[in-house]
């Protein structure tokens, strides 16, 4: 089951990168984008024991380097593999909050999902600058980074209310143990 | 820690350190690979969104639509008219050109694309567009519309493209002002100047007497974009110590295009 999930979470993952695309920044939020993905992952984060984890956040971090890496006049700006090391970070980070989500809370993990995301879009804007040679932090770069973190912070009680109906339909337990269960 | 936690994180290691050492080249193929693989996807969401864009901005009723049509039939044979007769002047150029033993100017060609989607990431100046190898398009090439230069190409798939926008600080353009002997390399905002449409024209001279209004136009040299194509206009000027430099508003409004056309030939 762990398995079967985890393939689905990837599949969601695909489908939240595929769908933020098309969601336009928001102007009310000084141009802030829906970062969608980033939900997924760390909702996986905490449903999935920590190998699954890994390959969850090695998953979502290549499919978001290969979709935003850019190769200009042969030059790679931020070299594929950085967002699976930071995603792998931040997941593990997250997964260390799995005790509390096994017992039924939520709130303090739509906080966290909120906060990790402005951080990784903080850390790419950090890589990006030091490739540029100037570092640089205008109000603006915030305003992007807290509100696409705050977006997701108010986005993710749905995403994981939805996350946990699928969980249920396939009937997967969180704190099933995982080891024994893989081989049987 | 657990064994299999072990055995899964060097796997994965062993992974992201092999893709964090891949070349330019490499990074270009699998990010090709992987857009052509998603295109699908992309195109239909960017068919959906145009269909819910067209629904929220109201049907035009039939009689609005013929009317529409009735007026580009007649300007489109009125550009066909015109087109004829500019290249019947390109002839009569290159000809003349050949009689002074200048190399002749190239005839380029426009492939009409449209954008499936707008920027990748938070940071990026880009957008894709629903041509590629397909459509004769190469890395480098020009993207324009029909008020100037938009960006250019640079990782082009069988059937879907990603061009770097004019805005983007990595995109250089040597530039031409209009009415003056005054030439320089445009580049995008900086980064940090992340809402900043604007485009800064470097390297002017110092005693450069540029007005407001003033029009930049592509000059050729370097070989992307080819001579005569507007960039902007100019906003303001700031005289500096060694140069002068110009801001300028960028031709088209990135923002609000939907269809663009790809340079090639030449």
């Amino acid at each position: 089951m762990v398995l079967l999930y985890l393939f689905l979470l990837i599949v969601c993952s695909f489908l939240a990168l595929v769908l933020q695309v098309f969601i336009p920044p928001l102007p009310w939020l000084h141009g802030a984008q829906v970062l969608l993905m980033p939900i997924v992952m760390f909702y996986g984060a905490l449903a999935l024991p920590f190998p699954a984890t890994m390959v969850l956040t090695f998953c979502c971090g290549l499919m978001w380097d290969l979709f935003s890496v850019q190769v200009v006049d042969s030059t790679v700006e931020i070299s594929l593999g950085w967002s699976i090391i930071v995603y792998s970070i931040l997941g593990s980070m997250m997964h260390g909050f799995r005790p509390l989500f096994l017992r039924g809370r939520w709130e303090i993990h739509c906080l966290m999902t909120g906060i990790f995301t402005s951080c990784s879009l903080l850390v790419e804007y950090l890589f990006i600058i030091f490739r540029r040679h100037h570092a640089v932090l205008p109000p603006s770069v915030w305003w992007l980074t807290l509100g696409a973190g705050l977006v997701a912070m108010l986005l993710s009680p749905i995403f994981y209310w939805l996350l946990g109906r699928l969980a249920d339909f396939v009937h997967y337990e969180p704190d099933a143990p995982f080891f024994e269960e893989i081989v049987g | 820690m657990k064994p299999i936690n072990i055995v899964v994180l060097t796997i994965l290691l062993v992974l992201t350190v092999g893709l964090l050492t891949l070349g330019p080249r490499r990074v270009q193929a699998m990010k090709g690979a992987f857009l052509q693989a998603v295109s699908p996807f992309l195109k239909t969401g960017a068919l959906v969104q145009n269909q819910v864009t067209t629904v929220t901005t109201g049907l035009k009723s039939l009689d609005q639509m013929e009317r529409d049509n009735q007026r580009l039939l007649i300007e489109n044979k009125n550009l066909k008219a015109i087109n004829l007769t500019l290249r019947n002047l390109e002839e009569d150029n290159n000809r003349l050109r050949r009689a002074l033993n200048y190399r002749e100017r190239a005839v380029y060609k426009l492939v009409p694309a449209r954008i499936v989607t707008r920027e990748a990431g938070t940071w990026l100046n880009s957008f894709t567009i629903d041509c590629g190898k397909n459509k004769g398009l190469k890395p480098d090439m020009p993207v324009v519309t029909d008020e100037g230069i938009v960006g250019k190409t640079t990782i082009v798939s069988e059937s879907i493209s990603e061009v770097i926008l004019i805005t983007d600080e990595r995109l250089q353009i040597a530039a031409d002002v209009e009415g003056s002997r005054e030439q320089g390399v445009v580049q995008g905002a900086q980064l940090s100047e992340v809402m900043s449409p604007l485009l800064a024209l470097n390297f002017l001279s110092k005693e450069a007497q540029l007005s407001v209004g003033q029009k930049v136009y592509s000059s050729g040299i370097g070989g992307v974009f080819p001579s005569g194509l507007l960039i902007g206009t100019v906003k303001s000027t700031n005289h500096r110590d060694l140069d002068t430099q110009a801001l300028l508003m960028p031709a088209v409004d990135l923002s609000e295009i939907e269809d663009v056309f790809v340079v090639i030939g030449g």
